[in-house]
């Protein structure tokens, strides 16, 4: 791999594999005391700063942001950005010369920040060890660079689930949900037979495609990248199985043709009105399901994606600080980080308690997943344990989605999909087009 | 005397540049200037972080654009979905026109209602016509059901074959109102007694729009079309709310291979060159349709 993915501008003797052993120690052994200069929160008080965020749940945002800035003596001025177009957004400001000092942030853009030194390296600071030895050890590297900058704290982490009807599966004659993809396909077709046109519904519009390769790709037991972040899911005869399932599933009708334009929100009135048996996404839609109140939400349930041996992806977006920052400032930005990525100064997950309550959003950490507070504010008809379980033991973040030339991959992924689903390619063609997609991403070029 | 007047003539000029000076200013500051930056921003490596200028590239940006065959294939489907929605706007905003020139029950609502598409953000619109063609739930294909024109629904837009000419049927219901309006105040100055004239001679309706109301209407439809070639090339906001691009590329405009140059490989030079190519064929458009509008009006 060359230097500059590997976040060059990050120079550090450190590499992933070393900070992570060094996480746990160092977390145990972390001290009050603040080094490098960092002011204490209470020093830091009175510092004005800006944050920007998209717009999903703005009241709580707002909200959690008042209750820290009251508790800090600190002044947040939060602005939001409407969620189409927010990359360009925040990029516009900070190429205009007006960065934020914290920011939401896409996890595939947040090395690529860092290396443009828009977003600060947070080692070093204060708690920041001790947060990441915290996470899920499979959680770790969306927020760790290869050369163990820490360019992120998580502002929510989901896993891909896949939401059922239990009636529809038992009436197939299934007593579980499918335990691989050519299950999956099994389950649908029989679904189908049954009088549902359309089965399976999943995301599969041409900006949001890359994640879906992903889940695939694990659910059939393919590594996608390696340690390095090169692409090696085209050397494996297992990728071609799962591409040519996939364009099965679209081709035989097992999901609407319309599936590569359709949004989310269809896909749940589907599921919810019994005209979908399946829907894979990230677990939090579940909640969307049951609060639609459709004549079918109370029949559906979730479940992993792939049940046995495979794993499914692991995703979350992320809160950056601006590069700029120093002194006084920089220790009140990392508090007010600390306090929505991790945890209070009281060592409470108030944040991630308020998104479990408003979102049945996750965070990355087991201790989420066992802390009464959040089993009490998460919704009851939602299995926390599996979805924790899913985290901890059947899911991957994929480290390379975060590296700094994975978005130019990402956006070529669209296209290349698409024409798979729609017979315009095979298998084979769509593996080497896909690698292809990876060597130009990497090289910065490609339209 | 004659002194006076040539006072008064330049201190009417300075009064008038005076008045205009806002103007000129914001146009300099959000038009000129970053038009000036991006042709020169063209021929250099810009650095992401937006800071300094980076590496004189001569024409390699340039050339790596023309050698890529999807700039190409984006360029054409550009060219294709400009022309559906010149023609589509300016015959469907005539039409409109000439009809809400009549006297009718319900003229005036009607001319009311027209503003309302044009009223909408093109991202709205996207979203509206999305919905209304879905290929499950849409009105559209509910309406055609209803009608006993197809047995099943169509997918409009996930359907390669179809997507670009929906998409650019949305454009055209917003652009049509706009362009409607233009041509009814047009059509509003033409002299009643001309059209009379013309009927007593023995001239039919067709004669009369042809040799009448048209030439009448050539300079509104020079500016009409030429909104329409910048409107049409430049489409991005439905396009993206309603495929994204998508299927595959099927949709896929000059404007998105810009926003994903600027905004997802961050590589501004490739970015504005892309953007100059783009602006050269609107204006290029631009003058030979002024050139053909107005070369018939001196005829």
């Amino acid at each position: 791999m060359e230097s500059s993915e590997n976040g060059s501008g990050l120079n550090s003797n450190l590499d992933r594999r070393t900070l992570l052993k060094g996480v746990g120690v160092a977390g145990l052994a972390a001290v009050p005391m603040l080094s490098s200069g960092m002011m204490s929160p209470a020093e830091a008080a009175g510092q004005s700063l800006n944050f920007t965020a998209w717009e999903y749940q703005p009241d709580t945002i707002k909200s959690l942001v008042a209750t820290w800035s009251k508790k800090t003596g600190n002044k947040v001025t939060t602005s939001f950005i409407p969620n189409v177009g927010y990359t360009a957004g925040i990029q516009a400001r900070q190429r205009g010369g007006k960065p934020a000092d914290m920011f939401y942030n896409f996890a595939y853009n947040s090395q690529k920040f860092v290396n443009q030194k828009w977003a600060a390296d947070l080692r070093g600071l204060p708690g920041a060890d001790a947060m990441v030895a915290d996470m899920f050890p499979s959680s770790r590297a969306r927020f760790v660079a290869q050369n163990g900058a820490i360019v992120s704290v998580p502002y929510f982490a989901a896993v891909h689930m896949l939401q059922y009807n239990k009636k529809m599966v038992a009436a197939a004659g299934f007593s579980s949900t499918p335990n691989s993809l050519q299950e999956t396909y099994d389950q649908c077709k029989k679904i189908k037979d049954n009088g549902v046109a359309s089965p399976y519904v999943a995301y599969w519009v041409k900006d949001f495609v890359e994640e879906y390769l992903h889940v695939y790709l694990l659910a059939g037991n393919v590594k996608p990248f390696d340690d390095k972040g090169n692409p090696i899911f085209m050397d494996d005869p297992k990728t071609l199985d799962v591409l040519n399932w996939w364009q099965a599933m679209y081709k035989d009708g097992m999901t609407p043709k319309s599936v590569l334009t359709d949004d989310p929100g269809k896909h749940t009135t589907a599921i919810a009105n019994g005209d979908a048996a399946f829907y894979a996404l990230h677990h939090y839609f579940l909640r969307d399901i049951v609060e639609s109140k459709g004549s079918a939400s109370a029949d559906i349930s979730q479940a992993k994606i792939v049940g046995t041996g495979g794993k499914t992806l692991q995703m979350g977006e992320v809160v950056q600080m601006g590069a700029k920052l120093t002194g006084a400032k920089k220790a009140a930005a990392w508090d007010f980080m600390k306090n929505y990525g991790y945890k209070d100064s009281a060592g409470q997950f108030t944040t991630f308690q308020k998104w479990a309550s408003s979102g049945a959003l996750c965070a990355p950490y087991p201790g989420f997943f066992t802390d009464p507070k959040v089993i009490a504010a998460f919704p009851k008809y939602m299995d926390l344990t599996l979805i924790g379980d899913t985290f901890k033991t059947a899911s991957d973040v994929v480290p390379a989605r975060t590296l700094p030339w994975y978005q130019g991959f990402q956006a070529q992924c669209g296209t290349i999909i698409h024409d798979l689903l729609l017979g315009n390619s095979n298998a084979r063609a769509t593996a080497n087009a896909l690698a292809i997609a990876c060597k130009t991403a990497k090289s910065g070029s490609g339209l | 005397m004659k002194r006076e007047e040539p006072k008064r003539s330049v201190s009417n000029r300075r009064f008038g540049f005076y008045l205009a000076f806002p103007s000129i200013l914001i146009l300099l500051l959000l038009l000129v200037i970053p038009a000036v930056l991006t042709v020169f921003q063209s021929f250099y490596v810009v650095p992401a972080d937006g800071v300094g200028i980076g590496e004189f590239t001569k024409i390699s940006n340039y050339s790596y654009i023309f050698s890529n065959i999807i700039f190409w294939q984006t360029c054409l489907r550009s060219i294709e979905f400009a022309v559906i929605f010149i023609i589509g706007s300016t015959v469907i905003g005539l039409s409109a026109a000439l009809l809400l020139n009549e006297k009718f029950v319900g003229r005036l609502v009607l001319r009311g209602l027209l503003v309302l598409p044009w009223a909408c953000p093109w991202l709205i619109v996207g979203i509206i016509w999305k919905w209304f063609l879905d290929g499950n739930i849409g009105l559209l294909n509910g309406i055609l059901m209803r009608l006993h024109l197809i047995s099943q629904n169509i997918d409009f837009l996930s359907n390669p074959k179809l997507a670009l000419w929906m998409t650019a049927l949305a454009a055209i219901w917003r652009q049509s109102c706009l362009v409607a309006l233009l041509l009814l105040a047009g059509l509003q100055t033409l002299p009643r007694e001309v059209w009379d004239a013309a009927s007593v001679d023995g001239a039919g309706i067709l004669q009369r729009f042809r040799h009448i109301t048209l030439p009448w209407l050539r300079p509104a439809l020079t500016v009409v079309t030429v909104l329409n070639i910048i409107y049409g090339l430049m489409q991005f906001d439905v396009i993206f709310a309603m495929t994204q691009g998508g299927p595959g590329s099927a949709t896929t405009l000059l404007s998105f291979l810009i926003y994903r140059q600027f905004f997802i490989f961050t590589n501004f030079g490739v970015g504005s060159a892309l953007a100059v190519a783009l602006a050269a064929v609107a204006l290029l458009g631009g003058l030979i349709a002024v050139k053909t509008l107005y070369r018939k009006i001196e005829v």
